[in-house]
């Protein structure tokens, strides 16, 4: 393709993209924002302390994540000890723990009345519990539990990348353990790093489960936002809405900063290392050990979570264990096929939404990187600006656009739709299809699309011969993550569904009004169960 | 790949398969048992009428119905405090052209004005306890109660922002306290005492009696019709009406303005009041008729029980319809969390 030709493309994509994502926002911002919400926001201190709480807890939220994810892909993908291979997907399970369910798990598990509050209380003899599951320390704790795999898979896919010789060659070099690391391995997995940084800064940024439910007083600007909205206080609402975008987008030109846009390449043939068998016994033991523990309590909430699901309707009081365990609840979701089709419902969303946004990753990847048309940064910020805005109000934004009919502004009547949620999904989906296929395409070697080229191999061929299969860690990564976020997604679902696309979360929130606790979990189980399958066939390699 | 296209295409046809009749749909904060009865009962006298429902909190109901103004996708509102009702129909999200014929056995109050809706049901506030914890005596018997040193640390609170219910008790107390005093500070100053007496603000309404039969919590304000529903799935609480008197909900039912089905979401509202209804709602899933002419021996015992054991308090609902957003407002930035 010519260059000329790339720029025309990269300047359609651009526009695209700035149609799905940023136009929205724009009619929402020119919609309701006006000078006395403005000065509303500014005076009032309550809207600063929650813009504060909203950044703090997102860079805390970074910290943590990377302190136990990086941490962790090192150990499984540079050591062999028993189990590695069972432990290595294990790791990974929070991510298939749906957001709202998850929360809930939390609160059976940690919460003052759940098993191990319950336990310690008895254990010690106390008359109260020993603690209480709330304000910021709460939301972290669930934060860097769901969030920490961001970096775990993302690191694991940036050091499967690298070329054992260039470890060797630093080695030869007289580069000592720790130099090799700082000088040589880190650099090749940076983009990966920065990939789950920005990732997990805007999750944290849009996060709404976790705060919502274990806020109580202490307000971040989503919460914040979701008050001010019941309140009927729309144009402040969209004030802070802007607030929290700007955040977002300063958030990610700084991480974007740290990156570098350099092309860091491994020569060769491109072998990752083999994981190293831990040598000492002693110490593969006790890594055996640590890794089997440490799975554990990363699959406690699960647990919990089909434990809570074979609880029939009120019958768990102050026990404990739950006296009465059955599979009633499982027995209700699948008799009554209207329980089924949201399940369909939210299958097929997820499946269109995440192919549509592969598709769009994998031209905005080869433009970006192999062509650097002129328009790379901006693409990559549409890329990454989905992630930053809390659902509820991009589903908003996107309800307000495509309830008009004024095809002159581009705005059509999509709302009432099948169209309209999967097209949500698709744009909260571009991010994580995004970032990891960027990161893939940065750790490849133009030179081997070049050779491909030059040995004779056309366009297509190199494509699916050279190219796809070099990014396909990336890429599956990326994907299994969207689509299991897109099948797990409360808050958008929530404002655009119709009666025709009710997706399977909103389903559960249903549950949860009834007090149907038991059949909420059931269906958290059910989409546990689906998004582990697919994460499963996206890990493997 | 291929075969994920595949299956893909199947699921897609499965979705996009329909049937010959009329789609009704209707949003509605009442929950799966009341409009499953409704989805049912409406089906067999309108077989030419597939009811349809979506399930959510009435202040989503209203969110929902605003931003979808442009291409209203519910044919019928059903269920939410008048105040939020009130509030849609000064927004023109309402159609306010024919009246039910049941319209005139419903009390004055419960009707809004230009027939934009009306009262179906009653939904009083109750205190809430643990009957494994405490006694009915035991338990707080009115409002002023709750300020009791015992209760200290012992009550929680639906997070009154998000829930019609709360919202219509807070309004309660700052217009008791307006009343008495002509300024809202009295009020608040109460409102102020709750707060150092609450233990957690709850977001879901399901953790509610769910906190309380755990007694995570001794006492807490929630609806009766949720407490009977409990109770009769098994949960261990009991309820108390304030003696000074609870609020009762009007909880109405309206057609959303620029419905493509005009005709059949009327006739639905004309069925929900009508006399069988009325009745059938009473006895299977514990709702309090709005309508005032149904025959008191066909009316279930509860019924009874609660019209003479409840006292309702004289409310200025026109006034909290008007003031309720600011005085939210002002409970959530100065009052919330101050108390302690």
């Amino acid at each position: 393709m010519s260059r000329r030709a790339a720029e025309l493309t990269a300047l359609a994509l651009t526009l695209l993209l700035a149609w799905i994502v940023l136009y929205p926002i724009l009619i929402v911002a020119t919609d309701a924002a006006d000078a006395s919400a403005l000065r509303a926001f500014v005076s009032r201190p309550g809207e600063w302390a929650a813009l504060w709480a909203s950044i703090w807890i997102s860079l805390a939220s970074v910290a943590l994540a990377a302190a136990i994810g990086i941490p962790l892909a090192f150990l499984f993908e540079w050591f062999e000890f028993p189990g590695r291979k069972t432990l290595g997907s294990l790791v990974a399970l929070p991510v298939v723990l749906p957001p709202l369910v998850g929360v809930i798990a939390f609160l059976f598990l940690y919460g003052e009345s759940g098993f191990i509050a319950r336990a310690v209380q008895a254990l010690l003899g106390l008359e109260r519990a020993p603690w209480r599951l709330q304000g910021p320390g709460a939301i972290l704790l669930v934060h860097a539990y769901s969030m920490y795999v961001y970096f775990y898979l993302f690191t694991r896919a940036g050091l499967a990348r690298l070329d054992v010789s260039m470890l060797e060659a630093a080695q030869a070099l007289g580069a000592g353990r720790r130099a090799t690391l700082r000088r040589v391995v880190l650099p090749l997995v940076r983009p990966a790093l920065v990939g789950a940084a920005i990732l997990t800064f805007m999750t944290a940024l849009g996060s709404f489960s976790a705060p919502y439910i274990f806020g109580g007083g202490f307000r971040v600007m989503t919460t914040q936002i979701v008050a001010t909205k019941l309140n009927g206080d729309l144009p402040l609402a969209m004030v802070e809405t802007l607030a929290l975008a700007l955040v977002a987008i300063v958030g990610l030109v700084l991480l974007r900063r740290t990156e570098g846009d350099a092309i860091l390449v491994a020569l060769g043939k491109g072998t990752a290392p083999r994981p190293r068998p831990i040598r000492r016994r002693g110490i593969r033991l006790a890594a055996a050990a640590a890794g089997w523990g440490l799975a554990v309590v990363l699959l406690l909430p699960h647990l919990t979570l089909g434990l809570v699901s074979l609880v029939p309707y009120g019958a768990w009081t102050t026990e404990i264990i739950p006296p009465v365990l059955n599979f009633e609840n499982y027995r209700r979701l699948f008799s009554e096929a209207e329980r089924l089709r949201p399940l369909l419902n939210s299958v097929w969303m997820a499946a269109v939404s995440t192919a549509a946004a592969v598709i769009l990753a994998l031209l905005a990847g080869w433009l970006i990187v192999r062509r650097r048309v002129a328009v790379r940064r901006a693409i990559e910020g549409l890329l990454a600006l989905p992630w930053a805005l809390p659902g509820t109000v991009f589903a908003i934004a996107l309800a307000t656009t495509f309830s008009v009919n004024a095809p002159a502004r581009l705005r059509l009547v999509l709302v009432g739709t099948a169209v309209i949620l999967p097209l949500a999904y698709l744009v909260r989906a571009l991010p994580l299809a995004g970032r990891g296929l960027l990161a893939a395409y940065r750790q490849m070697d133009p030179a081997l699309e070049e050779a491909a080229a030059s040995l004779g191999a056309g366009r297509w061929r190199t494509v699916t011969r050279v190219t796809l299969p070099q990014l396909k860690p990336g890429l599956a990564a990326g994907a299994s993550l969207a689509f299991v976020a897109a099948l797990g997604d409360i808050v958008a679902s929530i404002v655009l569904y119709t009666y025709e696309t009710r997706p399977i979360a909103i389903e559960i929130l249903s549950s949860l009004r009834l007090s149907e606790t038991g059949v909420a979990a059931a269906f958290g189980v059910v989409l546990m169960v689906v998004s582990a399958l697919v994460l499963g066939v996206g890990a493997r390699r | 790949m291929f075969r994920s296209l595949c299956v893909i295409g199947v699921l897609l046809a499965a979705g996009c398969r329909g049937d010959s009749r009329t789609p009704l749909v209707i949003y509605s904060p009442h929950g799966r048992d009341l409009l499953t009865l409704f989805e049912r009962r409406f089906e067999a006298v309108r077989p030419d009428v597939d009811v349809r429902w979506l399930d959510m909190g009435s202040q989503e109901v209203y969110d929902r119905v605003r931003s979808e103004r442009a291409n209203p996708q519910a044919d019928v509102w059903f269920g939410g405090p008048s105040l939020i009702f009130a509030s849609a129909a000064r927004d023109s999200l309402l159609d306010c052209g024919a009246a039910p014929t049941w319209m005139d056995a419903i009390a004055p109050r419960g009707r809004g004005a230009g027939r934009c809706y009306l009262a179906a049901y009653e939904t009083p506030a109750v205190l809430l306890y643990p009957e494994e914890a405490l006694s009915a005596a035991e338990a707080p018997q009115d409002w002023d109660d709750l300020l009791d040193p015992r209760w200290r640390g012992q009550v929680i609170i639906r997070d009154p922002l998000a829930s019609g219910t709360m919202r219509a008790v807070w309004g309660l107390i700052i217009s008791r306290g307006l009343a008495a005093t002509g300024d809202t500070g009295a009020g608040f100053a109460w409102l102020r005492r709750l707060d150092g007496q609450t233990k957690e603000y709850v977001q879901n309404p399901a953790l509610v009696s769910e906190k309380i039969a755990r007694q995570e919590a001794l006492v807490t304000v929630w609806d009766l019709p949720d407490v009977l529903i409990s109770r009769r799935r098994g949960m261990r609480i009991g309820y108390v009406f304030p003696r000074s008197g609870t609020v009762a909900i009007e909880d109405g039912i309206g057609v959303v303005r620029g419905t493509k089905r005009l005709a059949a979401a009327r006739a639905f509202v004309e069925f929900v009041g009508g006399t069988e209804m009325q009745l059938a709602a009473a006895r299977d899933v514990f709702r309090l008729p709005a309508r005032l002419d149904l025959p008191a021996d066909s009316l279930p015992d509860w019924v009874r029980d609660v019209r003479r054991r409840m006292v309702v308090a004289d409310v200025d609902w026109s006034l909290i319809a008007e003031r309720g957003p600011d005085w939210m407002r002002w409970w959530d930035q100065h009052v919330r969390g101050t108390g302690r």
